[in-house]
């Protein structure tokens, strides 16, 4: 049986569209999770069901970013960028090519939703109701904006899609979705996928090395021997942790991003390119992008100063750029110092006269020993104390 | 327990505090700080954007104060204020209120907020001790025996 997809990133049908779905204007299905963009994870549960034919259609926001690098299931892809009503009809029309290429049935999901369903049992369910359209809700009854088309239903489709997947023209026996769901609306779901994934909630698994039991870290991930950090906790390729930093309660750092010293994350998610000033405690919040979302506040805020958030070059030869320029800098302004600064060196102080002196209180004895050389029968009293104290 | 007739001091901080806000806003309220004995708040609810030079201010604000023998503490903290606050660990070093009105309050109580609580809210498991009502003859132990 021919199956093929098409994936729709982003158009989100809600009024408050911009905002839902998205972290400072970036959509929450490119973003890294555990090391990998929401929609590789996506692709690759396709893959791994034998769909390899699958077709992405993204909206115009969603091509913002050089920061989330297109994996090689991404970049393999046919896609389509588009805006608007136009998203929707370059959808439609993704599926009526692969309608004329032959194919039985085409999945189409939107990302939105984060879903680990049995592909296989949601055609078996569309195969067996012999529906021309089958919608996949969660536990509740809600749409998950999966569906199941039949090839051969291109008015179905057609209204399905017309509708921004709201509403089908035929109603049918929906599939009901046993698995791990995230609506990934804000960055508080975002958190929790990776958290999720972290604990073994769901099938997303940290890309990277586990160095300890709960610890995974991606490749060229640098951590000073003084940074802590404590399971579970992922850091990501090319990331690092300088000194005296801490990792801990399942926070995530992404790839390239930077946590600087003394700085404590606590069960919070570093995006990537992200560098987290020193000294600083990072706490419940999702850090990127020049912002910072807290996750018990329910608030997102703006950080302009680059001594708490900032972000780290996009490009290798840019970040070597700033190294280099860091080296220099640093250089020469040691060698000043070390040469015209103040020496900290402390001199010996001089005591008083007075003080070198010693006092006729000491230079009294304090017990009276008999000249005679007989020993008194009676211990001191005073030496009964020190004594007393001195066993405790 | 009333103990200070001294004024207290509101102030409210401007909307952005980088570091040329900053620097004003701590020029207006240092006459308040050196004064002897300074009762200052500042009411945080128009920030919206604060960096580390206003974290920065509002240290040295606090140190001029405590130097003065004086307290400076912060009511009705915006989101975002709360957030930087928190961030940079300055918050656990004021006393934060919800409103002005309850920080300017707290100046005029000997007690501090941690202890009154305590006095006010036994916490839970904490037997109350009856009270005792002298018996009608004289006899302080009569009421207590008829409770018991």
């Amino acid at each position: 049986m021919d199956i093929r997809a098409v994936v729709l990133i982003g158009g989100a049908a809600s009024n408050d569209a911009p905002t839902t779905e998205t972290i400072n204007g970036v959509p929450i299905a490119d973003l890294d999770v555990l090391g990998l963009p929401v929609v590789d994870r996506v692709l690759q549960r396709l893959e791994q069901f034998g769909i390899s034919a699958i077709s992405t259609v993204c909206d115009g926001r969603s091509d913002l970013p050089a920061f989330t690098p297109r994996s090689r299931f991404y970049a393999s892809l046919a896609h389509v960028n588009a805006t608007g009503d136009q998203f929707w009809q370059a959808a439609e029309d993704a599926f009526v090519k692969y309608a004329e290429q032959g194919a039985d049935l085409v999945l189409a999901l939107r990302i939105g939703p984060y879903v680990e369903v049995d592909y296989e049992a949601l055609v078996q369910h569309h195969l067996d109701r012999h529906c021309a359209v089958t919608m996949a809700v969660d536990g509740e009854g809600a749409s998950l904006e999966l569906f199941a088309l039949s090839a051969s239903a291109r008015t179905d489709a057609a209204a399905l899609f017309k509708n921004r997947m709201q509403r089908m023209r035929r109603e049918c026996a929906p599939f009901r979705v046993t698995g791990y769901v995230n609506r990934l609306r804000n960055a508080q779901d975002l958190r929790q996928l990776g958290a999720d994934g972290l604990m073994a909630r769901n099938t997303i698994r940290p890309e990277g090395t586990e160095i300890k039991p709960g610890v995974w870290v991606g490749q060229n991930a640098r951590i000073h021997h003084k940074a802590r950090v404590v399971a579970p906790a992922f850091i990501g390729a090319h990331a690092k942790i300088r000194a005296s930093a801490l990792i801990t309660r399942g926070s995530i750092i992404e790839h390239h991003s930077e946590v600087d010293c003394g700085t404590v994350v606590e069960n919070s998610s570093v995006l990537p390119f992200t560098r987290v000033g020193a000294g600083l405690d990072v706490m419940h919040s999702v850090v990127g992008f020049r912002r910072l979302a807290h996750l018990w506040q329910n608030v997102e805020v703006e950080i302009a100063d680059e001594k708490f958030v900032g972000m780290v070059p996009l490009t290798a030869v840019s970040r070597l750029a700033g190294s280099t320029a860091a080296l220099f800098a640093f250089l020469p302004m040691q060698i000043f110092r070390g040469i015209f600064a103040p020496s900290q060196r402390k001199c010996a102080t001089k005591i008083p006269e007075s003080l070198e002196q010693a006092s006729a209180v000491l230079e009294s004895p304090v017990l009276e020993v008999p000249a005679s050389g007989a020993e008194s029968s009676e211990f001191p009293s005073n030496l009964a104390v020190a004594r007393r104290y001195g066993d405790q | 327990m009333e103990t200070s007739s001294r004024p207290v001091v509101v102030k409210r901080m401007p909307e952005r505090m980088n570091l040329k806000q900053a620097r004003k806003f701590l020029k207006e309220v240092e006459p308040f700080l050196v004064s002897d004995r300074p009762q200052v708040v500042f009411d945080m609810s128009q920030v919206r954007h604060i960096d580390a030079a206003g974290v920065d201010v509002l240290l040295k604000c606090m140190h001029a104060a405590v130097k003065h023998d004086g307290d400076l503490k912060l009511a009705a903290l915006s989101p975002q204020a709360a957030v930087v606050l928190e961030l940079t660990r300055a918050g656990r070093l004021f006393e934060i209120y919800d409103t002005s009105t309850s920080a300017a309050k707290s100046f005029s109580c000997f007690l501090p907020n941690a202890i009154k609580h305590v006095y006010e809210q036994p916490p839970l498991g904490v037997l109350q001790m009856p009270v005792v009502q002298p018996s009608p003859d004289g006899d302080p132990h009569g009421g207590s025996k008829q409770a018991a």
